[in-house]
């Protein structure tokens, strides 16, 4: 599955820290070549910034219910004056609650992706490079992991559990390691045979550190491919759960807005400003997702370059 | 033939251990169980024989054992809600999952295919590059957004389709097939099933794209190539015959996974299926109905794995799945 | 060492700054009682009742203001019942309601079961009210007989609820229904006050105009059980009440009315009342409808049907004087048994039932028998129940009061918009079950022209609840200071949209005979009041946090 091209031998003293920074020169050159996953790094950089400078970037407290000059409540504004994008019918801002959410969407986003991928990753390392009883058990595990429906779970977790954020981060967490530990699983284990690792044997050197030192760097790509996708799936599933009901109702997020607006029969009065903007936010972060892990894909399976 | 117990036996095992962390997770979550069972003039002694009618009394142990027994008898319990057998409840609405699943992914598949094949012919022009971004942004919108939008679209401005449920108040039919097939299903069914096919069709388009990518190149097609083979020869014959397997795949396991994530377009559309009985039953605390209808979503997806991999392993001999 | 002067001036320099340090800590201990803990405001979830939750924010943000540390946490209906009902000492402040029913046209049902005692630990008085005056006084109106008389006493009992602020009450929703007037004869309706066209007497009386002859309506709530023995929720008695008779009903005019009951006569010292059933009563299998019937409808609840015990418990002895006439002997003189117990017992068949109870298992009540059949003698007949999708009722043709249309057929829509787009398009041709903005409703029929919206004051109420078993809301001043801070003109206008009139009572409007004119004026709100209450009752605001008053501790924090 996975070409030669990129593997680095390590010379004898080789700290991981070096081969990581030669990694990520080559991660940088994916962006250079392919206008998708430029484009994918650069949506999700400018999110990153809004995320972080939201507090300034907001207009209003995006909790707060606002009145107008009357004392009464500032509902269903259309967009223009000191409202952007309009507001909510109870009144509250929805620019500074879409600006707000872009948080709430890549904390989610960020936190089951490094989730996911740490878990994935670890499991994928010690099973394709162990073999024999631990992989078999780590894969069945992996195999009970995909037995269970995905959708379904959240919503009995968050439930049962209070409703929060964390519960997605939780149910993915728990679900979607398979994919990312089964691929690189198999990396590993071709990897495993490959002359240099026989060379790092010879020199000495144990189990662990060629696990950790020579072959994880080579895998990463693979980290980072799945991470890439990982975010967009939290984001939809805090969606989904938000739109069913389940999602905790004192932050803002775009799941939360697009719930507000459903509840609130925001289309049958043809406020699209609310409903379209978070919906378009979510693709956009989304896609970018899918934007970058293309990008690593075509060096990672270079068969589909012309 | 061995390869084939072996994945029955793994099948059942999954299911086994699903079903296990199931039963754990709902008995020890946070929550008087039977609150929605119990109302507000039941007296202790009643309370107390509630309890024990529903073995709530029973240690952990015990009860799990009653519990596995029961299943493999296909006894699920009794809804504390609808005060019914949990299987009763979950068949009346499962077989309109099934055919809203199974609709909206021949559609998708039926519409990935050719499109997948085309791009993948079109490489490198104008058509590939709008086309992939396109894609993507289906598959990253929210179901019930696009979901929404079209109902608003389509049926509250239009007026061409109805607004939900599955058959219009008060038809009667003369048998369950006559029901499905009928008109007014059929146009209950359609919005739903488009906003989902829109959202699965991504997956068989890209895959089939590149699998048709990957064959294109392989030596056999240049041979055919200057056998001097028509193009369209060429695609039909060699290149997507071949391309096909892992989507077929794809399509069974597409089957597993849907089932269980139509909960929004469900809810959205009214479409009385079993994603939407479980949120009602997790709402309402009715947790033999929610166990059960988790269990059906469940066993729908471990068995499409199976189906899966098996055929697979069927389909071409060529690929065998590692043996570990 | 201490002479040194320098040595003098340090330490002379530390023991100002420790002073004043003291000093800046000191008042807090002498002057307030520990930070009032964080709280809970509990409420249904936004998408079931935007209503509540709205309002629930308002007033989470009125009661910042006063220093305190609130949360709104929206939740399911049953999680929520589970929270408030059967674990009584953990919660706070809750959002709730009382749901108008026509056997509440009596002020009693409420007034009673809300704030009596008995019904404290176990029953509606969820919020832990112990006031013996009440008690007595509550009592009393039961069973004086003369209206003008019991009015008093109704009026007295209102007045110590807002005294105490048991309840901080919000509003009386105003309800919205709409129906098609090209299907249905507009006029026919029958408009009964506290429920609108939306009752039992315009189901049996509305007129179709053309072919359509289903009346198709709607609700927002999932079915949970049609069983004669049940009171299951607010959507399935309108079912129960089509499917079996009653021996009276509540009549438009809000009193009660001989309905399956040819007479109703109470002896004179109001003890006993003989009953004689109407000629010609069937069964819709067929069988007819006897004395024995009767006497089984209202002993079974004894024992079998717990939610309808409380309204037979007061029966000491039927007796069957003849097949058709029976006589109930009470224990106490009632004034509302008429409204409370025999326009409230649904009548079921003997012989459909009895074998039914008597395979019961123990510890199981009539509520769990789910019968196929569903047998009653009423104006209509169970035809089927699709699971969460539709029922569908069969007009009884044989029924002495046969209504005009062929059936009747309930459909299942969670989804508010598509409700509305449902009734636009005619998939539904009586909007009975709105939660939605009642201006789209508006909007809609102005555009549409074929739609009638009817707007009517509900017998319900919505109310804030607070559990006076925990302190600081066992205070009064507390309490009132709260419901001070509300302003409910404000939650009737950005919370109801407008729809709906302010309400400081259990009793309505809609019951103009019993309602307490003006009372709604006589709670004064604004946060400056409430801020000053709080001071007089001691409660202390230090760096913008509610204290306690001095030497309170708060038993309940985290």
């Amino acid at each position: 599955m996975k070409h030669d091209k990129e593997i680095y031998i390590p010379g004898r003293g080789i700290h991981f820290l070096s081969s990581v920074s030669r990694w990520l020169v080559s991660a940088s050159a994916i962006p250079r070549r392919d206008p998708f996953a430029f484009a994918g790094l650069l949506l999700y950089l400018i999110f990153i910034l809004i995320a972080l400078f939201a507090d300034s970037l907001v207009t209003h407290n995006p909790r707060e219910i606002l009145f107008d000059n009357n004392y009464d409540l500032a509902r269903n504004l259309p967009p223009g004056g000191d409202h952007i994008l309009g507001t909510t019918y109870s009144g509250r801002d929805i620019y500074s609650q879409l600006v707000w959410g872009s948080r709430g969407a890549l904390l989610v986003g960020v936190t089951a992706a490094v989730w996911v991928v740490t878990i994935g990753t670890v499991v994928g390392l010690i099973a394709g490079f162990f073999g024999g009883l631990t992989d078999t058990l780590l894969m069945r595990l992996a195999d009970i992991a995909l037995g269970v429906p995905f959708l379904p779970f959240v919503i009995v977790l968050a439930a049962f559990l209070n409703p929060s954020q964390w519960n997605v981060v939780f149910g993915i967490a728990l679900l979607l390691w398979p994919q990312s530990a089964r691929v690189i699983r198999a990396q590993v284990m071709s990897l495993r045979e490959r002359a240099f690792i026989e060379a790092a044997r010879a020199t000495g050197a144990g189990p662990w550190r060629i696990l950790f030192v020579h072959i994880a760097p080579n895998i990463l790509s693979l980290s980072f491919l799945y991470a890439s996708i990982a975010v967009g799936w939290a984001i939809l599933t805090e969606a989904s759960i938000s739109f069913l009901g389940f999602g905790p109702s004192d932050s803002v997020t775009w799941g939360y807005m697009l719930q507000d607006a459903y509840a609130s029969q925001a289309l049958g009065r043809g406020q699209y400003y609310w409903f379209v903007p978070p919906g378009l936010c979510i693709i956009v972060v989304v896609v970018a997702g899918f934007f970058i892990s293309r990008g690593y894909e075509e060096i990672l399976f270079p068969k589909l370059k012309d | 033939m061995a390869y084939f117990l072996k994945r029955f036996s793994h099948m059942l095992f999954v299911l086994w251990a699903v079903a296990t962390i199931l039963f754990f997770m709902f008995r020890t979550m946070p929550g008087t169980p039977l609150a929605a069972f119990i109302d507000n003039t039941t007296t202790a002694e009643q309370q107390d024989a509630l309890i024990r009618q529903f073995g709530l009394d029973k240690s952990l142990g015990e009860q799990y054992w009653l519990f596995l027994t029961n299943l493999m008898q296909g006894d699920l319990g009794q809804s504390f809600f609808f005060k019914k057998p949990v299987v009763e409840v979950v068949m009346e609405v499962f077989p309109n999952s099934v055919i809203l699943t199974l609709t909206s992914l021949i559609v998708a598949y039926l519409f990935g295919i050719m499109v997948g094949a085309y791009l993948a012919w079109r490489r490198g022009s104008w058509v590939e590059g709008l086309g992939i971004p396109l894609v993507l942004t289906t598959r990253a919108a929210p179901e019930f957004w696009l979901g929404m939008v079209l109902l608003a679209f389509f049926s509250f401005h239009l007026g061409w389709f109805p607004s939900g449920g599955a058959n219009t108040s008060g038809s009667d039919w003369t048998s369950s097939w006559q029901r499905v097939t009928s008109l007014d299903y059929l146009s209950h069914l359609a919005l739903p099933a488009i906003t989902l096919a829109i959202y699965l069709h991504g997956l068989p388009l890209l895959l089939m794209r590149s699998n048709m990518l990957n064959v294109l190149q392989e030596e056999f097609i240049t041979m055919a190539r200057m056998k001097g083979l028509s193009t369209w020869t060429i695609v039909i014959r060699h290149a997507a015959r071949n391309a096909l397997l892992p989507v077929a795949t794809s399509f069974a396991l597409g089957i597993g996974g849907a089932v269980g994530g139509n909960v929004v377009v469900e809810t959205v559309f009214s479409w009385p299926g079993i994603g939407r009985l479980l949120v009602n039953a997790v709402s309402a605390s009715d947790y033999p109905l929610a166990q059960g209808a988790f269990l059906m979503i469940t066993a729908v997806l471990v068995v499409m794995n199976f189906i899966a991999d098996v055929s697979y392993n069927l389909l071409d001999p060529r690929v065998r799945v590692e043996t570990r | 060492m201490l002479t040194n002067p320098k040595t003098l001036l340090r330490a002379a320099f530390a023991a100002a700054t420790t002073a004043v340090l003291m000093a800046g800590s000191l008042p807090a201990a002498a002057e307030s009682g520990d930070e009032v803990r964080k709280l809970t405001l509990i409420s249904r979830a936004q998408a079931a009742n935007p209503q509540q939750f709205q309002g629930a924010e308002l007033i989470a943000q009125a009661w910042r203001k006063l220093g305190l540390d609130v949360e709104v946490q929206g939740m399911p209906r049953p999680q929520q019942s589970d929270a408030v009902w059967y674990n009584r000492d953990t919660w706070d402040l809750t959002m709730w309601q009382m749901v108008g029913r026509p056997e509440r046209s009596d002020p009693d049902e409420l007034i009673y079961n809300l704030f009596h005692s008995s019904t404290a630990e176990k029953g509606y008085n969820f919020v832990g009210y112990v006031n013996p005056e009440y008690d007595t006084l509550v009592e009393k109106q039961r069973v004086t007989a003369n209206r003008d008389d019991r009015k008093v006493m109704i009026d007295r009992l209102q007045d110590i609820i807002n005294e105490d602020q048991v309840y901080a009450f919000l509003v009386h929703p105003l309800q919205t229904f709409a129906i098609d007037k090209t299907v249905w004869n507009a006029s026919s309706t029958v408009v009964q006050p506290g429920l609108g066209i939306k009752n039992f007497w315009t189901y049996t009386n509305i007129e179709p105009l053309g072919d359509q002859k289903d009346m198709i309506l709607n609700s927002s709530d999932e079915l949970n059980a049609i069983n004669p023995f049940y009171i299951s929720g607010a959507t399935d008695s309108w079912i129960t009440e089509l499917i079996w008779d009653r021996m009276m009903r509540i009549g438009p005019t809000g009193l009660a009315e001989p309905w399956a009951a040819k007479s109703v006569e109470w002896s004179s010292d109001s003890m006993s009342v003989t009953v004689t059933l109407r000629d010609g009563m069937m069964w819709h299998d067929g069988t007819p409808v006897t004395a024995e019937d009767v006497v089984f409808s209202f002993t079974a609840p004894v024992k079998y049907a717990p939610m309808y015990k409380p309204f037979v418990n007061g029966i000491a002895n039927i007796e069957v004087l003849d097949a058709s006439t029976v006589r109930f002997d009470l224990s106490k003189p009632n004034a509302a048994f008429e409204t409370s117990t025999l326009s409230k017992l649904n009548l079921a068949p003997k012989h459909v039932w009895e074998p039914l109870l008597a395979a019961l298992g123990e510890g199981e009540s009539a509520e769990s028998i789910r019968e196929e059949s569903r047998i009653g003698s009423g104006p209509f007949k169970f035809n089927r129940w699709a699971n969460q999708q539709e029922v569908v009722l069969d007009a009884n043709t044989d029924h002495w009061s046969a209504p005009k249309m062929e059936r009747w057929i309930l459909r299942i829509v969670l989804n508010v918009e598509a409700t509305l787009g449902m009734l636009r398009s005619g998939e539904l041709n009586f909007l009975s079950d709105y939660t939605g903005d009642p201006v789209l409703l508006i909007e809609a029929s102005d555009a549409d022209g074929d739609l009638d919206v009817v707007e009517s004051v509900d017998i319900g109420f919505q109310y804030v609840a607070f559990n006076l078993r925990r302190p600081p809301f066992d205070d009064t001043a507390f309490r009132r200071a709260l419901s001070t801070a509300i302003n409910r003109e404000l939650i009737r206008k950005a919370a109801y949209n407008g729809f709906a009139v302010t309400a400081n009572s259990v009793v309505s409007p809609a019951l103009s005979f019993w309602h307490k004119a003006g009372i709604d004026k006589e709670l004064p709100t604004g946060i400056n009041l409430a801020k000053s209450i709080l001071e007089e009752a001691g409660y202390v605001v230090e760096d913008g946090k509610l204290h306690y008053p001095a030497g309170q501790t708060e038993l309940f924090g985290e």
